[in-house]
């Protein structure tokens, strides 16, 4: 099921008021089977592969508290059975073509197996959020549950359930275990989060991604049409994504249950590090604890830490670990090179940050002038990784690389800053949110999800107008093409 | 204040926003009535587009199909344009030859239409009517809902084509959508708003005499067809599973109401799937899904009293005749003719 579609609004709708009604443990149950039905909305056979996930993690989980000497197996246990089906589903045809390919080019000529079916949407989302679990327990940041059905609930909670954020185990399931009550002012944010989301998902991502679709459907678009496009893909991925994860928050805090933030600004950010640590903010956090720290310590450990080759063994571990940490979270985004390279793209920016960092420590000084250069570099060297990202294309990558500005026509300079500014005055509103709260503003959403006891009447009339005025823009505005979240094909 | 009085206090905050939802965005109407309207009419299927000032419908084509009479007419998009050529069909069957209503860029909409408006209601009496398309694209109704086709072949109202883009734009819940859309009367507001929004960044990108033929330049220029990827029509309409659902699709699809016209007027349609670009080693390959909704399909139609035909596998047709996506070389129209002509007596007896 689609958050934008009536269904969805059908099915909340009854699904929350039924919710209200239950105790505790029936809102669980709720819960469960309700996610269960929105994921199996279109294939039903999805919920077969969440429950057997559940199933393996709530049974390595507990198999870890009752034999600790075995523990370690009970998480390769885990590990395999979670990971295989994302392999399985997500990377069989990518592995099969790849090593097809490497054969041929050795003069053997095989036919390789295609895997027909299609890729569980979320897969890698829930996969995450489940992992989460079974590392913890591991790490004994968490008690294994004996309740099969909050588990359930946990993993296939289905406002964050296709596109995020993660949540962790340590986050969401306390929350899940808990008491709930209604709460008119989460209920009144959650209404303007939802409208805000469904704002950013059908008037701006959607208008834009029309744009960046037809540039990137060109055989030979000129340098100037190109990078309009690329803009507007820039635009239309922060939108659609965040809008996503607003629609989840606003969707959860009506149930009660508050999920992290996963956007921060990032347009905003003044260098590689920073643009992580404000953009997927739950993905970030999760690759940089379960992927980056245990590779980074690993090497750091094995490293002489006296023996110095331009950099200490810290800086050359945090680099290593960084370049592996991006390479997975490429490939995480899907079972295609581009990623592979938007990833090392990413990683190498970072480690590039780190040993930049390391270089200048001494000599650092916040210079506020130059924050509007950084940030712009940066808004660049952004766009540049969007286009690695959207090509999918190797060839056509390259082409794209190459091209000069000096070499477009009239027409195609005109085109160029037509798209770029048709794509600005789209992503208005976004633009204005961003600054307005980085520069100590009240955030739009942050501003409006404040728990107040008392609310003022003058707020709550504006908070309402806001909200109508969104719901209008909507209706006037939205695309007529309506394009699926991004993030569901990852 | 006590702890109910607050209570009441955020209840009535939590109503006055969702309420706020609801209730602001009538002011639509108020500015609607503030704007001059432009000079639009309502669209002849307004549950999909909004109120647009429409090019006429192409009565002159349908005066000129009465007087040439012709035994038989084709529709289709530029698959069928780049195969079939009118004119050696006409000396290859003789009598009152073949008339092609073929559109590039043209969906079921606009090939439904076209029969109704253009054969049907026009009284012409053809031996057959020959409809071309691509796997899925006949139960596919939203398929290419373009204006620059559809217009010279709709009439002011389109009811029966309108519920069903209706029903499948918009679910089971499309009657919802209507209702919101009289309320607020949102289209009126998109119909005069959307053009200052796609107009204003003109004035930001040329030279003021550049300016007037901006739009259409970069339309006709540099969003052409020819200027596409040559997989990119084929990947655009790459079929998802929902799309191969033949038995969820065919009530809000159009074959029932070519077939229902077709009975009533007693005109013999046949329905021919062209194969998409073979691999290099044979045929297009086929999911199980596609090969399941092709076997439903010609079902369907067959018990209808159509003919059908699939070019899936066809010899014939091998990879070296294609040209870019799914068209073929522009020589191999003459041969795809006589193939045409050759392999359906059924037809052309």
């Amino acid at each position: 099921m689609i958050f934008h579609s009536l269904d969805f609004a059908v099915f909340f709708v009854v699904l929350a008021a039924a919710y209200w009604m239950l105790p505790r443990r029936g809102q669980n149950a709720l819960l469960l089977a309700g996610s269960y039905v929105f994921y199996g909305w279109v294939h039903p056979w999805f919920v077969l592969l969440i429950a057997a996930t559940t199933a393996v993690d709530y049974g390595a989980a507990l198999g870890m508290a009752r034999r600790p000497a075995r523990r370690k197996a009970f998480l390769w246990l885990a590990l395999a059975a979670n990971l295989g089906f994302l392999g399985f589903f997500k990377y069989f045809n990518f592995f099969a073509d790849n090593v097809a390919a490497v054969l041929a080019a050795a003069g053997w000529q095989v036919s390789r197996p295609a895997l027909n079916v299609a890729l569980p949407v979320g897969i890698s989302f829930y996969t995450f959020q489940a992992l989460s679990y079974v590392i913890d327990v591991y790490w004994q940041r968490t008690p294994a549950r004996k309740s099969l059905l909050d588990l359930g609930a946990f993993i296939a909670f289905f406002p964050n359930l296709l596109a995020g954020p993660i949540m962790r185990a340590t986050t969401l399931l306390p929350q899940i275990e808990r008491e709930r009550r209604f709460s008119a002012s989460a209920a009144r944010d959650a209404t303007l989060l939802l409208a805000w989301g469904f704002f950013k998902k059908l008037v701006i991502a959607d208008n834009v991604g029309v744009i960046a679709n037809k540039v990137f459907a060109l055989q030979s678009p000129e340098f100037h049409v190109l990078w309009a496009g690329v803009f507007a893909f820039c635009i239309q991925i922060y939108a659609d994504f965040s809008a996503y994860a607003d629609i989840a928050r606003g969707a959860a805090k009506w149930l009660g249950i508050d999920l992290i933030k996963n956007f921060e600004h990032p347009y905003l950010a003044k260098g590689p590090t920073e643009f992580w640590r404000r953009w997927n903010i739950s993905l970030s956090t999760w690759f940089r604890d379960y992927v980056f720290l245990p590779v980074a310590y690993r090497l750091s450990d094995r490293m002489a830490s006296d023996r110095r080759v331009l950099f200490d063994a810290a800086t050359w571990a945090y680099v290593a670990g960084m370049i592996v940490t991006m390479l997975t979270a490429g490939l995480w985004h899907g079972a295609s090179w581009n990623f592979v390279i938007w990833g090392a793209y990413h990683g190498g920016l970072l480690a590039l940050a780190r040993i930049v960092g390391v270089a200048r420590k001494r000599r650092r000084r916040v210079r506020r002038w130059l924050a509007p250069l950084q940030i712009a570099g940066m808004f660049l060297l952004t766009n540049l990784g969007w286009l690695l990202f959207r090509e999918t294309d190797l060839a056509q990558l390259v082409r794209h690389l190459g091209l000069s500005p000096f070499q477009s026509s009239v027409l195609g300079r005109q085109t160029g800053a037509y798209l770029f500014f048709l794509t600005l005055l789209y992503s208005l509103p976004l633009w204005v949110q961003s600054v307005w709260a980085e520069s100590g503003g009240r955030d739009f959403v942050a501003a409006l999800t404040r728990d107040e006891e008392r609310p003022e009447a003058w707020a709550v009339a504006v908070q309402a107008l806001l909200a109508g005025l969104l719901f209008a823009a909507i209706l006037v505005l939205r695309s007529t093409t309506s394009l699926d979240f991004i993030y569901f094909r990852f | 204040m006590s702890q109910s009085g607050s209570r009441r206090q955020r209840g009535f905050a939590l109503l006055a926003v969702v309420l706020g939802v609801f209730v602001v965005p009538l002011g639509l109407r108020a500015v609607n009535l503030a704007v001059r309207p432009p000079d639009a009419a309502p669209s002849y299927i307004p549950s999909v587009e909004s109120p647009r000032v429409r090019a006429p419908f192409d009565a002159g084509a349908v005066a000129a199909l009465r007087e040439a009479a012709n035994d038989y007419i084709l529709i289709g998009d530029s698959m069928a344009g780049t195969r079939i050529d009118p004119g050696h069909l006409s000396r290859l069957v003789g009598g009152r030859g073949a008339a092609a209503l073929l559109h590039p860029g043209s969906g079921p909409a606009y090939w439904y239409l076209t029969f109704k408006n253009f054969v049907v209601n026009a009284r012409l009496k053809p031996r057959f009517v020959v409809f071309f398309f691509r796997d899925e694209n006949l139960t596919d109704t939203l398929f290419r809902l373009y204006p620059s086709s559809l217009d010279r072949v709709a009439r002011n109202q389109e009811p029966v084509l309108d519920e069903l883009l209706a029903a499948r734009a918009r679910g089971t819940f499309y009657r919802l959508h209507g209702a919101a859309r009289r309320v607020y009367q949102y289209d009126q507001t998109r119909a005069w708003l959307e053009p200052i929004l796609v107009r204003a960044p003109v004035a930001w990108s040329a030279r003021r005499r550049a300016r007037k033929t901006l739009l259409d330049s970069i339309n006709n220029q540099v969003f052409t067809l020819e200027a596409l990827r040559p997989m990119v029509a084929a990947d655009m309409a790459t079929s998802s599973v929902e799309a191969l659902d033949f038995d969820r699709n065919l009530p809000t699809s159009v074959l029932p109401e070519i077939l229902r016209l077709s009975k009533r007027s007693g005109i013999r349609v046949a329905f021919i799937r062209v194969q998409r670009r073979p691999a290099a080693d044979g045929p297009p390959p086929q999911s199980p899904a596609l090969q399941e909704y092709v076997r439903k399909l010609r079902g369907y139609l067959e018990s209808g009293g159509a003919v059908f035909h699939d070019d899936w596998g066809d010899p014939d047709q091998p990879l070296s005749v294609y040209e870019d996506g799914d068209h073929v070389k522009r020589d191999f129209r003459r041969v795809y003719t006589e193939l045409f002509f050759r392999k359906h007596p059924e037809i052309f007896r």
